[in-house]
């Protein structure tokens, strides 16, 4: 392949950021802006012209761009998306309402739902019905739905999309109705769920169907213009959209599938720790990034993220398990909690010290930023206990306010709980870090892994300030801080994989199995997800090609996914996949149980092209100077208490620097804490590498 | 491991306690965790009906998992102490597990199995963990109210050692699946329990190793105190005073039954008396003291103090009474298999008279209080045994600035499961799930809708259905002037009702309705504003017809 030069864009919800690879030149370029949220492409054009300019290429020889946003997520957060009619079966239109029927908090009595996409007057059904095995009980009622065609055209609706029972198995009357509604309702999008979410459970099928196409028309419209406006500045290749599960896909499959893209962002930021790991040779890597109001953890094995099956998107409760909305769609593994540098601390009823998940965010910000904020912060406290400088905060860009920081720390949270405001500081920062150890711990627990057999690797304007303190309770021995910490999200974009999931639900007992159904299943996957991967560009030979199903006692709720080999499946396969799956079920859970039958529930392909490959040479930045011991300041660690540390400019340390903790690196957009107890190592990449103990 | 710069031993600091207790609570978080994704039985996994938890040396709670339901709260540390009185306490050694499904001791009923564990570190007890969860099955007549001694309803399991320094006391064992349907799974479940005792005991070794903390019943006592201080917080705002009300329920058959509550504000201490609460019955809807208490002070925290995290010492300023010999306090050997018929309905009885006390603080009473559950078993066209349940709940009442969430259950928490996994799983066609309209209570606030489900059976040959269900002739009453929901319905296509609390059975064909009960509406229903009785009617939660004869809607 020859030397290209890519562009990665990042469209955050406060800033753009941009990432240019020049292969023939071997550089990398970086760049930042704010987010135009009424048009989010004009930041990206203006934004990409700028970077040209600054690696001295034409828009010409721009070969792709490659691009995730926060649009999809936003949509559904804040529910602006289109006005969308559901066509269900006869009996079943309220499933969309009525979800898993749980309440998300024991106590609250005053509980709210969040609101169904769509509302139960635009909800309508039609007389059919597919069983559980896939065969027809009653025929599709098409005169039916031609009426309820009309009825949704009267109340003008943008979108349309269809579930009926059972379509994951068979799909024809979800198709044939596609057609009729297509004829009578021409130019408005249909989305069916044998396509969206072929998978079994009504609620979450028809929840990510309605999901998709409430941003469907939203997201039409705006990868159109993107698409003209690129075009008209005289691009000439290709624009790619990265997927939720960190694949990246072209733009013709957004459009069809654009839930798909609902975490973007989050997969970059994965992908690009699972680039780093490949880089510093680390099997085994925590993911760990904080920003400003929440933390996002990803575990990373063998160069690929942890990948799951379904999430929760537009929580109405912040970070309540069960206050979302249902997504079953192919994405990248991760938790994150409402622990942000602008977490607030306060005090609960029983009179302990809390953090978070509430955030001040970047406006008013934490009351060190002097821009009206009043709320202690885990950013006001980092300041107190040295880890951070009020002169050299964004790069001296901003000075913090110290003494507003101690007179609201004392007032609000020292004076109360009768304590010190270096003690209530301490507090906060070690209040916050348990949270998101806690939360590590669990999530690395279900995967039946144990945190300390991995590194971390910390990045975001927090990571790196509080990874020290994570590691510690986590007894994690290694720390990963990458260079320019800021744009380390967009730099997944460029590392990506063309790549596709798929899936079929098809419920059998092992013992009997209908191979040549399974045959089919996976004869039709492999044919789809392979045109998708050509259609990005990528040598059909090269493409790679995973097998894996959902597996289960009979009579148990949870999958385990269990790897499957490839090839042709007989009835000796049944043996082998029980075997196959026992061991994974030991691995989970230490232990297996005899006699009971195992079944499948669904049936999984993941189909990749290579990944591109992408050096760290970052231009624009100086060589380094040698000259990176910059001072010393007062900073607190647990085992030393307040005491004299060495500051490191970040911009000064070559390849190959060494030093002893404790030691606080500054660079622009974060700054690296070490403690007594570490060894702190500059490598060929510019990483800093921290080994504790 | 001292957090602070000025903190001594044994002083807990608000950031340490913070600290430690969100720790332990993590503990049980994660030991619940390897319980409840390996468990075989659907009602630990649709209805959340399990706990893990760590007691002190004493056997005083120190935290319990986040997920687990309100009826095992505070349970386990009782149940631990029945445990000491048959087995030493000084006997228990390194690897024992204690097990008991004692209905008195425990939960309520036998399909519920407790289990305990002694913790030991550097050679000492610390602590203990325990757990307790739901069982696929506990032989006897399984899943029916129509018992009349709990000796008919399964095995009774007195506390002995299951494990006996870790290894599986095999006459035990026999015992037990002995006497089930099945045993694998029966098997695999007691054991999912095991190993969530195992992470437990692991994870607080090293928490005990992390802090250096030797004793822990200091920090359980701190955090307890700190619970019950928030908790009579909560209570010294309300008037003192005695508040009653009566709550009437379909019982069984001939044997209707009456709760009588009355509830004492003095201060920051409650007491609530159920003197006056009909006998016990020869059925299996009696409720054991255990779990009466834990119905009647859970709906008071979620209505007073819910923002306080709980733990045992939530309740200490509350005192729970009910006559020896009541449905709410039976004695041995009473039938209990269905208690949460009757458990279920005491937080109407506690919101009947809180409303007194703090109107604005109450729900009305919940169509999902008790659950309406149906099991079907049999055997499908193939051969295969099947035993499925439709779990599916009622709405909830309403409250003064909320209407009731519309299917949804209160005060227990259960699950909706999926039609597709219930269709893929029992020869079984479900024509209809919905909500049900005009069966909210009517009031400025509306009741919850419940919803009606009619399912079909295909099978060759005939199919057994259980069902446990009350409010059939009391439907869920409204509060301060609003009306009742509607009532549950078990009815056959041809007009014939099977018994709502026995085992009856289904031929081929059968179709088989389940009206789910609406919850009771909230104050007066002319007050409701037209834009929303008007919206009601848009979206068909009210009929139009309703709208005007009960709302008084104009539209």
């Amino acid at each position: 392949m020859s030397a290209r030069v890519r562009v990665g864009v990042d469209v955050g919800g406060t800033f753009t950021d941009f990432v240019l690879v020049d292969e023939a030149r071997d550089l990398i370029f970086t760049g930042k802006r704010l987010t135009t949220s009424r048009d989010p492409s004009d930041a990206i054009i203006a934004g990409t012209e700028r970077l040209l300019r600054e690696a001295g290429r034409a828009i010409v020889e721009l070969d792709s761009v490659v691009h995730g946003t926060t649009l999809v997520t936003n949509a559904v957060i804040e529910r602006k998306g289109a006005k969308v009619g559901l066509v269900t079966t006869q009996g079943f239109r309220d499933i969309l309402e009525m979800g898993n029927e749980t309440r998300y908090d024991l106590y609250d009595l005053a509980l709210e739902r969040p609101a169904a996409i769509v509302p139960r007057h635009l909800r309508h059904e039609v007389s059919e019905r597919i069983n559980a095995g896939g065969e027809r009980l009653l025929p599709l009622d098409e005169a039916g739905l031609r009426q309820v065609a009309r009825a949704l055209a009267r109340d003008r609706i943008e979108a349309i999309a269809v579930c009926f029972m059972h379509a994951y198995r068979n799909p024809v009357h979800e198709r044939r109705a596609r057609e009729i509604l297509n004829e009578e309702l021409p130019g408005i999008p249909v989305s069916i769920s044998a396509e969206i979410a072929p998978e079994i459970r009504e609620y979450e099928r028809t929840s990510t169907t309605c999901a998709n196409a409430f941003v469907q028309p939203l997201m039409q419209r705006y990868l159109g213009r993107l698409a003209d406006r690129l075009g008209g500045m005289g691009h000439k290749g290709t624009i790619y959209l990265m997927l939720s599960a960190g694949g990246i896909t072209t733009v013709r499959a957004a459009r069809e599938a654009p839930i798909q893209l609902i975490e973007s962002g989050p997969a970059a930021g994965a992908m690009a720790a699972a680039y780093y790991g490949g880089l510093t040779e680390t099997p085994g890597l925590i993911s760990f990034d904080m920003g400003g109001t929440t933390a996002k953890m990803c575990l990373v094995e063998g160069g690929q993220p942890a990948r799951a099956h379904a999430l929760e998107a537009g929580r109405i409760r912040r970070f309540k398990k069960g206050s979302g909305l249902p997504l079953k769609l192919p994405v990248v593994d991760l938790i994150e909690i409402g622990a942000g540098g602008g977490s607030q601390a306060w005090i609960d009823a029983m009179g302990l010290l809390k953090v978070g998940p509430h955030s001040a965010g970047a406006e008013p910000g934490p009351v060190c930023y002097g821009r009206g904020g009043t709320k202690p912060t885990v950013t006001d406290a980092d300041l107190l206990l040295g880890y951070l400088s009020p002169d050299y905060f964004l790069g001296g860009e901003m000075q913090l306010d110290r003494q507003a920081v101690e007179r609201a720390i004392d007032e609000q949270i020292a004076q109360p709980l009768g304590m010190s405001v270096l003690d209530a500081a301490i507090g906060i920062h070690s209040v916050v870090n348990e949270n998101m150890a806690q939360a590590t711990r669990m999530y690395i627990a279900e995967k039946g892994k144990d945190p300390r057999r991995f590194a971390m690797m910390a990045f975001g304007g927090a990571g790196p300030v509080h990874a020290y303190g994570l590691a510690q309770i986590l007894k994690v021995s290694r720390i990963i801080c990458p260079f320019g910490a800021g744009v380390t999200s967009a730099l997944g974009f460029l590392v990506a994989p063309p790549a596709i999931d798929l899936v079929r639900s098809y419920v059998t007992h092992l013992d009997s199995v209908d191979w040549a159904a399974v045959a089919k299943l996976y004869a039709e996957m492999e044919r789809e997800a392979r045109a998708l991967i050509a259609e990005t560009g990528a040598d059909p030979a090269a493409i790679t090609i995973r097998r894996s199903a959902d597996m289960r006692y009979v009579g148990q709720g949870f999958d385990v996914d269990v790897e499957l080999p490839d090839g042709i499946y007989t009835r000796p396969s049944a043996t082998d996949f029980q075997q196959r799956f026992f061991a994974t079920y030991r691995r989970l859970f230490d232990r297996w149980v005899d006699g009971v039958p195992v079944e499948v529930t669904s049936w999984r392909l993941s189909a990749s092209a290579p990944a591109p490959t992408v050096s760290l040479n970052f231009g624009g930045h100086s060589a380094p100077t040698g000259a990176a011991r910059k001072g010393e300041r007062p900073v607190w660690f647990a085992r030393t208490g307040l005491g004299p540390c060495a500051v490191y400019d970040r911009y000064g340390l070559a390849p190959g620097a060494s030093f002893a903790g404790p030691a606080v690196v500054e660079e622009r957009e974060s700054t690296v804490v070490a403690g007594p107890d570490t060894r702190v190592t500059v490598d060929a990449h510019r990483n800093l590498i921290i080994d504790i103990g | 491991m001292h957090v602070l710069s000025t903190t001594r031993p044994n002083d807990f600091d608000p950031v340490s306690l913070e600290i430690y207790w969100s720790r332990l609570i993590s503990i049980t978080d994660e030991s619940a965790a390897a319980l409840v994704r390996t468990a075989f039985s659907t009602i630990v996994r649709e209805s959340n009906d399990y706990a893990t938890v760590l007691m002190d040396a004493n056997g005083d709670s120190l935290a319990e998992n986040t997920a687990g339901i309100p009826s095992f709260v505070g349970i386990l540390p009782r149940t631990l102490r029945h445990m000491f009185e048959r087995i030493p306490k000084e006997s228990w050694r390194p690897g024992d597990c204690i097990i008991t499904n004692d209905p008195w001791m425990a939960t309520g009923h036998l399909l519920d199995v407790t289990m305990a564990s002694p913790i030991f570190h550097k050679g000492k007890l610390v602590a203990f963990s325990g757990s307790t969860a739901h069982l696929p099955d506990i032989g006897g007549s399984l899943w029916s109210a129509d018992c009349r001694e709990v000796y008919e309803e399964g095995l009774r399991i007195p506390p002995v050692k299951f494990l006996r320094e870790g290894k599986p006391n095999e006459d035990v064992f026999d015992f037990i699946l002995g006497n089930v349907r099945v045993a694998e799974q029966v098997r695999g479940d007691l054991f999912a329990q095991v190993s969530a005792q195992q992470v437990c005991a692991r994870r607080l070794s090293e928490f005990l190793d992390d802090t250096g903390i030797a004793d822990l019943a200091p920090l359980s006592g701190a955090l307890q105190t700190r619970a019950d201080r928030a908790m009579r917080q909560a209570i010294a705002a309300l008037p003192d005073g005695e508040y009653r009300s009566t709550v009437l329920a379909d019982g069984f058959d001939e044997h209707e039954t009456r709760i009588e509550c009355r509830m004492m504000i003095d201060g920051d201490r409650m007491h609530i008396d159920y003197t006056g609460t009909s006998p016990q019955i020869p059925r299996g809807i009696n409720c054991v003291m255990n779990y009466t208490h834990a119905y009647t002070v859970y709906p008071v925290k979620c209505a007073i103090d819910p923002l306080t995290p709980r733990n045992e010492g939530s309740y200490r300023s509350m005192t729970v009474a009910a006559p020896e010999g009541s449905i709410l306090n039976p004695r041995y050997p009473a039938a209990v298999h269905a208690r949460q018929l009757t458990g279920h309905l005491l937080a109407g009885a506690v919101y009947g008279c809180l409303a007194q006390a703090a109107p604005e603080k109450v729900i009305a009473e919940c169509g999902g209080a008790p659950t309406t559950r149906a099991l079907f078993s049999g055997t499908d066209k193939a051969g295969h045994r099947f035993s499925q349940i439709i779990f599916a709940s009622g709405g909830m009442g309403a409250g003064a600035a909320n209407d009731g969430l519309g299917a949804t259950a209160f005060p227990t928490n259960v699950g909706a499961g999926s039609i597709e996994a219930f269709e893929s799983a029992a020869p079984l066609i479900v024509w209809k799930k919905e909500l049900r309209q005009d069966s909210g209570g009517a009031g400025r606030r509306r009741g919850g809708l419940g919803q009606d489900v009619v399912i079909e059976v295909a099978s060759d040959e005939p199919i057994r259905l259980s069902v446990l269900a009350d409010r059939v002739r009391h439907p869920a009453p409204g509060i301060l002037g609003g009306q009742p929901g509607a009532p549950v319905d078990v009815v056959l296509a041809d007009g014939t009702r099977p018994h709502p609390k026995s085992r009856s059975a289904l031929k081929p064909g059968d179709k088989l309705t389940i009206r789910y009960a609406g919850g009771g509406g909230y104050g007066d229903p002319r007050q409701r504003e037209p834009a929303t009785i008007a919206d009601d009617v848009k979206n068909g939660y009210v009929s139009a017809e309703a709208a005007r004869r009960l709302y008084g809607w104009t539209g």
